[in-house]
């Protein structure tokens, strides 16, 4: 087979992810508001705080407002789910039918992945007009975009064998609902979506950055807030590229073991 | 009303014995939330510890504020959580006009199915919070504040009942109600800090329109001496009126309601 045929086959995935997107209209709508409604809290949030103080952890007024507002544009954008997905395909038994079709399981979702990032990426538009709309100024720099987006497809793909893995408990345990939720939380704070890790103190704010988390949201967001410099992303980016290669050899070993735990399953 | 009362008993003890058939299920439901506010209240304490006041707010009258809102709405979380999916689980499948053909009021049926145990976490937290707070604030403990404290919970979460009654009930129509519901309902967001801290319209809009202020802000100001006026009163009045209008609503909805068709 073609290597081109072979892609073809995976990239079918990624665009179905468009499709779908495309069929929860007043879904996107009701995300678009609730995200609306954070930026205009975290606005007001920040205007009183830095009522009291003119830098706080190194942090100007502005820079902190770029960090937050661009935070809510990418926020859940680099999430993939995997958790929610075999959770499903577990108890409806689809995952039975998955198995069977004569592509690698992983690559079929990460296709699909990389199909809604890029679809999630876009459909945030509105969201960045508005936090222009509240005072976002954007870099000029057109490296700190690039930056932002390789380091962005990284993060994401990082966080994508990190939940793999974490999916896998879903074969032993059945029932996910309980996990994803404090999944939610704990990447909710430690991703710095919230705030930028660089305001938690020392200890904690180590152990942020030892969890892969922040790579969907804080890593790429600090350059185009101008936090962390261009000069550093090879460095960050090798980072990332090593967390990777890592986790995907480890997810596919942690995956082939589960997998034979799905037999006491059935469909 | 007392039918009802011991009705509604005997769907609790039902639903205690589905949920203690999956003690795991459970316990992880009624603690899923704890992480959810753990992450919010985390955040504030990060940032509170770099300045001494928010818009004139210290961290731990923030947490009053944050945890009566919690309170509240720990109240609709755990008994009026079928609102959220009356479209989906019962008009979509044509559930509901199982409902209409019993001998009790179908909305009471409605949210007397299914007690939330999700929202216990909610519960716990929100009052933690309220207690911790209280006490570091040194706020006395008079009958007077606490009756005050347990019915601004009552009523916030009567507001917060009333709101998702409104917009559940366009279920009738269009069927899937969530998004309306969620888009008023994540208005609280913003009565998890002081109302004034927001721009006028803001303010006026969560005082007046969808009033979670009441939940939150105002009698936080009372607790803690802050004078914004006769407002701190008006929350039980704000609820009942609120459920009222609400309950019409609903009413209306009911009679134009005529299945799905399946």
């Amino acid at each position: 087979m073609t290597l081109r045929r072979l892609l073809s086959r995976y990239t079918g995935f990624s665009g179905m992810a468009a499709k779908e997107f495309l069929a929860y209209n007043i879904w996107f709508w009701m995300n678009l508001f609730t995200s609306a409604v954070a930026m205009t809290i975290f606005v007001f949030f920040w205007k009183a705080i830095y009522a009291q103080a003119d830098q706080i952890a190194g942090l100007g007024f502005q820079q902190t407002l770029n960090y937050v507002l661009l935070a809510q544009v990418i926020a859940g954008v680099g999430e993939s789910g995997i958790l929610w997905t075999f959770g499903y395909q577990l108890r409806e038994g689809r995952i039975a039918l998955e198995l069977l079709r004569p592509l690698d399981f992983q690559g079929m979702l990460y296709a699909f992945s990389v199909g809604n990032w890029l679809t999630g990426l876009l459909s945030r538009t509105p969201l960045l007009l508005l936090a222009l709309l509240y005072g976002l100024q954007p870099p000029a720099d057109p490296l700190a975009y690039a930056c932002f987006a390789v380091s962005f497809f990284l993060g994401a793909s990082v966080m994508f064998f990190f939940e793999w893995m974490l999916g896998c408990f879903a074969f032993y345990t059945t029932e996910v609902w309980g996990l994803g939720v404090t999944l939610f939380a704990i990447q909710l704070f430690f991703s710095g979506t919230l705030i930028p890790l660089d305001m938690m103190p020392e200890g904690l704010r180590l152990f942020a950055q030892i969890l892969p988390f922040h790579q969907i949201v804080y890593t790429p967001v600090s350059f185009l807030a101008g936090i962390t410099p261009v000069s550093q992303a090879p460095q960050v980016f090798l980072g990332q590229v090593a967390w990777i290669v890592g986790l995907a050899v480890a997810s596919r070993w942690v995956f082939s073991r589960a997998v034979r735990a799905v037999t006491v399953q059935g469909g | 009303m007392a039918r009802y009362a011991s009705l509604y008993g005997l769907f609790l003890l039902q639903r205690f014995k589905v949920l203690l058939e999956y003690r795991l299920n459970f316990l992880i439901g009624a603690s899923s939330t704890v992480f959810v506010q753990a992450a919010g209240i985390a955040t504030l304490w990060v940032v509170m510890r770099q300045v001494p006041s928010l818009n004139g707010w210290s961290f731990d009258e923030l947490l009053l504020v944050y945890g009566l809102l919690t309170a509240s709405r720990s109240i609709e979380h755990m008994f009026a959580d079928n609102l959220w999916t009356i479209g989906r689980q019962y008009i979509r499948s044509g559930g509901f006009d199982r409902f209409l053909v019993r001998p009790i009021d179908p909305l009471f049926h409605l949210l007397a199915d299914r007690f939330n145990h999700d929202g216990i976490g909610n519960f716990v937290i929100g009052t933690l919070l309220v207690v911790s707070a209280w006490a570091s604030l040194g706020i006395p403990l008079l009958p007077l504040y606490v009756l005050y404290a347990v019915l601004a919970v009552l009523s916030g979460g009567a507001i917060f009942i009333a709101l998702n009654l409104l917009t559940a009930t366009t279920a009738f129509w269009i069927v899937e109600s969530v998004p309306v519901t969620r888009a008023v309902h994540e208005m609280h967001e913003f009565a998890k800090y002081p109302l004034s801290m927001y721009h006028k319209g803001i303010q006026a809009a969560l005082t007046w329109l969808i009033p979670y202020g009441f939940a939150s802000f105002y009698p936080a100001s009372y607790l803690l001496g802050r004078d914004v006026g006769w407002l701190v009163w008006a929350g039980p009045a704000v609820a009942l009126v609120l459920l009222l209008v609400a309950y019409r609503f609903w009413l209306f909805g009911l009679r134009h309601y005529s299945g799905t068709g399946s």
